[in-house]
């Protein structure tokens, strides 16, 4: 068992390269193998392997018991996986879209994150959710959304977010092995699913052996001197592009992947904008109320003084998200908006 | 030397595949049997497996359009 | 199925219990509150649900059920609780918001939770449905002994979650059991106004899981009842519902002046108060004595008594004390 605190999304030589849903799956799998009370339940987690093939090969594994596909029925399984989960069993549970929240957040915010605290920390509520988060293929406002500020601004989850298969798996192990409700967002774009359009840097060298990854540490991606770069999931890999062209036009980016909201790293922020003096937050999520305006609070409040110019903000702007792939795309963050956002800064 | 081929045996048509993922580095060591690449057909994911053990040489990068018995690459 | 005697007297005991806690949480709660009734005053604020009148509810399903079983209860929790064994104490000082209570008064009445006795309860209704049928799931793939029981209240049966769980715990066939108090009263909504069916035990149908309905808010005839489902659900057949027609006496919360009811229902109701009713029939059926009822009474009057002092006098946690118990 080794703890890693960061890792670089840079591909190696004779790697053993995995794809985050492969990442996940080996990771439910090593714990399903040690551990008699994890199991899994959601829609088409089964047979299918999940929609984003995040549970593939398991139910030839562990059956159908311990694999267990759900009917459409959000709000019994994720109250029932409360119940097993006070009841002794690890649940893991698949939210397909994170989008359906709508119709189960009762047993979620109501349920799952309140029930340790309102027994006074004497009941424990082990529940991995695992969802799927992030557009950019023109699936529509209800099958494209993050909401990652929506279930880290609720108290009571942990809520985790995966840049690459590297961190994907040993996260999913902490997930599983936490006491806490742990909320997985998955991006669709980094799973390695071909027909959601893949981004290979996700894909990375995993070891076979299980790992962890603790929550609360972030991980500095890329080193750099003039602007640190936040985000999570795809935009880690968008801030990682636009570093490489700000490189190219002589600016040294530092790239923070936050990798848990919850807990939040906001040291490893501080110091990287405290080195740089500037401070650009990506996010796929809606942009007020939400992350990126908590990042540009922390520098805030802890000390404002470190920031050479205002803050930038990259995030997903606050419109259901359209269909039309041009309306679409033009609302999406990417490279080029965070490099204009870094000139932005600097005229300022 | 082995060729890499796209099996077969995965699926009924004669529809073209294409390389969604190649899960080893070019260059890398492999082993008989081991995942190597994904590949993709309409929205169904397959697996290619390494046919020997030794040093894979990648012709087919990700996103290529492979035929069914198509090389992808060699073992030596 | 019919209680034994002895049975009959734990019914009516803890019944009895049931009632006198509620009357001195209710003197308790007005304390304060007069002339000005503000919910935030008083030792104890805050809303207050209580269960006079659905007793039998309670103890004719609790008298099957061990420790090791599981029950949830709704926002009205107290009756419940009681008859699966909860400490009366630190349930009482939960109650008051003391730090000797059950969850050191972050839950309060409505978040009940005993994991002693595999007891929770909380405040939306009908979710208590899931984590039942969820503790049922865990004992049916951990083959552990034990079967899970949710209370939900007539008007909870038009959630979505009430139907949900009632397909997943068929379609699964898990050891479980759906217990509806049916005191005729979504707050101010008669079930008449607010359900298609007289009769919510024929929604078992809907599942293909046997339904009952028990009349007359009467405690042997939902001992008989629930004495089937339990044996059924702990054989491996599968879940059960049960509407039971009960009694709500004390409005749906304090300080509801129940104008919404027909005039005379309430009187009709208190006419034929299950407690009474209960101890006239133990003293004519059962042959107990006045002295055998007097001691009842002062035993229970002593644990009441004794729980609600324990509840009144305890500290207050220290405020900071909010931000811990977040994560386990």
């Amino acid at each position: 068992m080794s703890t890693a605190t960061a890792t670089a999304v840079k591909p190696q030589q004779n790697e053993r390269r995995v794809t985050i849903a492969r990442a996940m799956a080996e990771a439910v799998a090593q714990e399903m193998r040690i551990d008699p009370r994890v199991f899994v339940m959601g829609e088409d987690i089964g047979q299918l392997g999940g929609v984003y093939g995040n549970t593939r090969g398991l139910i030839e594994e562990f059956g159908p018991e311990r694999i267990r596909d759900t009917p459409i029925s959000e709000t019994a399984f994720m109250g029932a996986a409360v119940g097993a989960a006070s009841d002794g069993m690890r649940p893991v549970v698949e939210l397909m879209f994170v989008d359906f929240f709508g119709v189960c957040f009762d047993a979620i915010y109501n349920l799952m994150a309140k029930n340790i605290y309102f027994s006074g920390g004497n009941v424990k509520v082990p529940v991995v959710l695992m969802t799927s988060t992030g557009g950019g293929y023109s699936d529509g406002g209800q099958h494209s959304q993050c909401l990652y500020g929506t279930f880290a601004h609720l108290p009571g989850m942990k809520v985790v977010c995966p840049s690459n298969a590297y961190d994907a798996k040993g996260l999913m192990v902490s997930a599983i092995r936490d006491d806490s409700p742990v909320i997985y967002m998955y991006h669709k774009g980094l799973q390695g699913m071909g027909w959601l359009g893949t981004e290979p840097a996700a894909t990375v060298h995993v070891p076979e052996e299980t790992y962890m990854i603790p929550f609360g540490k972030a991980a500095i991606v890329r080193e750099g001197t003039d602007v640190t770069i936040v985000g999570v999931g795809m935009g880690v890999h968008n801030g990682l592009k636009a570093a490489d062209k700000l490189a190219a036009q002589g600016v040294s980016a530092e790239v923070v992947d936050l990798r848990t909201l919850v807990p939040l790293d906001r040291d490893t922020v501080f110091n990287s904008v405290k080195k740089t003096g500037r401070l650009i937050v990506v996010d796929e999520d809606y942009q007020s109320y939400g992350l990126t305006g908590e990042i540009i609070a922390t520098i805030a409040e802890r000390d404002v003084r470190v920031l050479k110019a205002s803050p930038q903000r990259v995030a997903y702007p606050d419109i259901p998200i359209p269909f039309s792939r041009p309306m679409e795309q033009f609302a999406l963050p990417n490279p080029d908006k965070i490099v204009d956002a870094f000139h932005a800064m600097k005229r300022a | 030397m082995v060729a890499v081929k796209i099996p077969t045996d995965l699926w009924e048509e004669d529809t073209e595949a294409v390389i969604t993922t190649w899960l080893v580095g070019d260059g890398g060591s492999v082993s008989e049997g081991q995942l190597i690449a994904e590949i993709m057909v309409e929205k169904v994911q397959h697996e290619v497996r390494a046919p020997a053990s030794g040093t894979i040489k990648i012709s087919q990068p990700a996103e290529a359009v492979v035929a069914k018995g198509g090389e992808i690459g060699t073992i030596t | 199925m019919q209680p034994t005697r002895d049975q009959k007297v734990w019914m009516y005991e803890n019944m009895v219990v049931s009632r006198f806690f509620e009357e001195a949480i209710e003197q308790i709660y007005l304390e304060g509150k007069k002339p000005v009734f503000n919910m935030a005053n008083g030792p104890i604020p805050g809303e207050m649900h209580l269960s006079n009148g659905q007793e039998p509810c309670a103890v004719g399903v609790c008298a099957h059920l061990v420790p090791e079983d599981t029950v949830t209860g709704t926002h009205r929790p107290h009756h419940i609780a009681i008859a699966k064994g909860v400490d009366l104490k630190k349930m009482a000082a939960e109650i008051f918001g003391k730090k000797t209570g059950l969850s050191g008064g972050r839950g309060g009445h409505m978040h009940i939770f005993d994991p002693a006795v595999n007891f929770a309860c909380s405040g939306i209704i009908a979710q208590g449905m899931g984590p039942a049928v969820g503790a049922a799931l865990s004992r049916q793939m951990q083959k552990k002994p034990g079967i899970a029981v949710a209370y939900i209240g007539e008007g909870a049966v038009n959630q979505g979650a009430f139907h949900e769980a009632m397909n997943l715990a068929a379609v699964w066939k898990l050891p479980f059991i759906c217990v509806i108090e049916d005191n005729a009263w979504g707050i101010s909504v008669s079930k008449k106004a607010s359900t298609a069916v007289p009769d919510n035990a024929i929604r078992a149908q809907a599942y293909g899981i046997p339904g009952y309905q028990v009349k007359g808010n009467d405690p042997y005839e939902v001992f008989r009842v629930a004495g089937e489902c339990v044996a059924r659900a702990r054989r491996g057949d599968g879940p059960s519902l049960i509407e039971i027609e009960t009694s709500r006496l004390a409005g749906h919360f304090m300080g509801d002046a129940e104008g919404y009811r027909p005039k005379g229902e309430l009187d009709a109701l208190r006419a034929r108060d299950c407690i009474p009713v209960m101890k006239a029939r133990m003293l004519a059926e059962e042959g107990m004595t006045p002295a055998e009822n007097d001691a009842i009474v002062a035993r229970a009057r002593a644990k009441v008594d004794e729980a609600i002092d324990f509840g009144r006098q305890s500290a207050y946690p220290a405020p900071a004390e909010a931000m811990e118990k977040v994560f386990a």
